[in-house]
């Protein structure tokens, strides 16, 4: 365990390092998840609700679910698949740590940096634009939730990377993915606003439990209706991505063979 | 110029032949790509479902705000895409190769990465953005302002990528000063109106987001004013007469950090 907080601790420095790039990416992440929410409120200038939500309540989820995609998307996985094409990832494999643990302990520190800065952002945000907020119903839940969005995200993060045991076209599948994900996830708008049998068709994929399901509990509570499938749903992924990484990891590393290292 | 015109055009066959090595990795990016513009089409969509008017602009008209937006983005990023690969130039030390060869450095590290994939996006986008125009009655005189005003854009476009350059030297980041570019522009999806006060103001004159894609469709709609015309020109041209400075101040400071 002691090794796996020393690349914990690592990481974190790593970043003060490279302070201009973090700044950066910190920068970028405002922008880009406070597109959706500056859209929104110009939306809510003309209207009082949209769907079944109120204004309060249809802000209150993008900001909390900009906190939640910034806790769970982050991740330094991605660069796992660089390393199996360029054979750096046999430094890794000589060392006494699993795969699996070095990047839970490098994610860790990666959304520990994030979520701190995430919630400075936040308070900013809520301040200066004078956003009104729902109080966070539930927090147990949606812990629950949130970390069985971190695992399936871990899961689904790994087995992109895995990609590159068998195809040089590690960018593309990434790529396509995060596209889909950004939608069909919850990040641009609750998808219970969707049409009831879209959504109940959503509800058996893995992509609302990444993004929409911690936040919406954090706005609305449990919702009876669909909790127990939800919740089955959510830890069920979580479960048979994370076995499903494993075994693509044993089939992978069969595979694998590198020269001129 | 036709010496300049044939080293872009051998540059151009280079990066072509480059892009179609992986054929799994394009029909993939392709497939990522329409994913991305039709799911920003129904997002657009699903905020005009139940009302007929956003802040004085039909559906129609925001579409058409979104294709001329998709139209802009994507012809930089046809022609701009070897910005993206500069880093690597730059840490490497071989952009003292470039610099010593004979033609402007711009050809190579600007328009020397040719993006095959977007240049086949472009076909639909444009047969789009022409029924999206013919449904929302637009007149065609106003085409030849939306001209002027569609090149306009390209040439803002140009000057904030010669300034991913020029800070790309001065600090060496460019992936995520060239994705902070990308992700300002994404707020040029929408109409600019639609946004609250000092964002609007902020990404249209102090940043030109705003001029470089909410001006053209505005012109195109005919509600755009005369002065709101010149004053895109001028702040264009202040923004790349600004980012020249900035590139031969670059290039001034630069070292050569490899080689």
């Amino acid at each position: 365990m002691r090794r796996y907080f020393q690349v914990f601790t690592v990481t974190l420095k790593e970043y003060f390092a490279y302070r201009l790039n973090f700044v950066l990416w910190r920068f970028r992440m405002i922008l880009s998840t406070r597109v959706t929410l500056f859209l929104w409120m110009g939306v809510f200038d003309s209207r009082s609700a949209f769907g079944s939500y109120s204004k309060e309540r249809l802000l209150s989820y993008l900001l909390f679910s900009s906190l939640v995609t910034t806790f769970i998307s982050s991740s330094r996985i991605s660069n796992l698949a660089y390393e199996i094409q360029s054979g750096g990832i046999m430094n890794l494999l000589l060392k006494p740590l699993s795969i699996f643990g070095y990047y839970a302990a490098t994610d860790a520190a990666d959304k520990l940096m994030n979520i701190f800065f995430g919630i400075i952002e936040f308070i900013i945000i809520v301040f200066s634009f004078k956003i009104p907020l729902v109080p966070p119903q539930q927090v147990g839940w949606f812990l629950v939730f949130l970390c069985s969005g971190v695992c399936i995200s871990f899961s689904i993060n790994l087995m992109l990377s895995f990609i590159g045991f068998w195809t040089p076209d590690v960018w593309a599948p990434r790529f396509l993915f995060m596209m889909l994900v950004t939608f069909v996830s919850g990040a641009y708008f609750p998808l219970d606003l969707l049409p009831s049998i879209v959504y109940r068709i959503f509800l058996f994929t893995p992509f609302p439990y990444l993004y929409f399901m911690p936040t919406k509990i954090l706005v609305d509570g449990i919702q009876n209706t669909y909790f127990i499938q939800q919740l089955i749903c959510s830890l069920g992924w979580a479960i048979g991505l994370f076995f499903l990484a494993r075994f693509l990891w044993k089939k992978g590393i069969k595979n694998f063979s590198f020269w001129g290292r | 110029m036709k010496h300049n015109f044939t080293i872009f055009w051998l540059f151009a066959k280079n990066s072509m032949r480059t892009t179609t090595q992986g054929r799994i990795g394009i029909v993939v990016f392709s497939l990522g790509k329409i994913a991305r513009f039709a799911f920003m089409f129904f997002l657009l969509f699903f905020i005009f479902r139940g009302t007929r008017i956003l802040k004085g602009y039909t559906f129609q008209e925001a579409a058409l705000f979104y294709m001329i937006f998709n139209l802009i983005d994507t012809i930089s990023q046809v022609l701009f895409r070897e910005v993206y690969r500069f880093r690597s130039l730059v840490v490497s030390g071989s952009l003292d190769t470039i610099l010593l060869k004979p033609y402007h450095p711009f050809l190579r590290i600007l328009l020397g990465g040719v993006d095959v994939l977007d240049v086949v996006l472009l076909i639909p986008y444009s047969l789009i953005t022409i029924a999206v125009a013919i449904q929302g009655h637009v007149a065609l005189t106003h085409f030849v302002p939306f001209l002027i005003l569609f090149l306009n854009a390209l040439w803002i476009a140009t000057s904030f990528h010669i300034l991913v350059l020029a800070l790309g030297i001065l600090t060496t980041e460019v992936d995520h000063t060239i994705l902070i570019y990308r992700d300002m522009t994404s707020l040029g999806r929408f109409p600019m109106a639609i946004y609250k006060e000092p964002i609007k103001s902020f990404f249209t004159f102090v940043i030109p987001i705003g001029i470089m894609t909410s001006f053209p469709p505005q012109a195109l709609l005919g509600v755009l004013s005369p002065s709101g015309f010149f004053i895109s020109l001028a702040i264009s041209a202040l923004l790349f007469y600004s980012v020249m400075k900035l590139w031969n101040f670059s290039l001034k400071r630069y070292q050569s950090w490899g080689g």
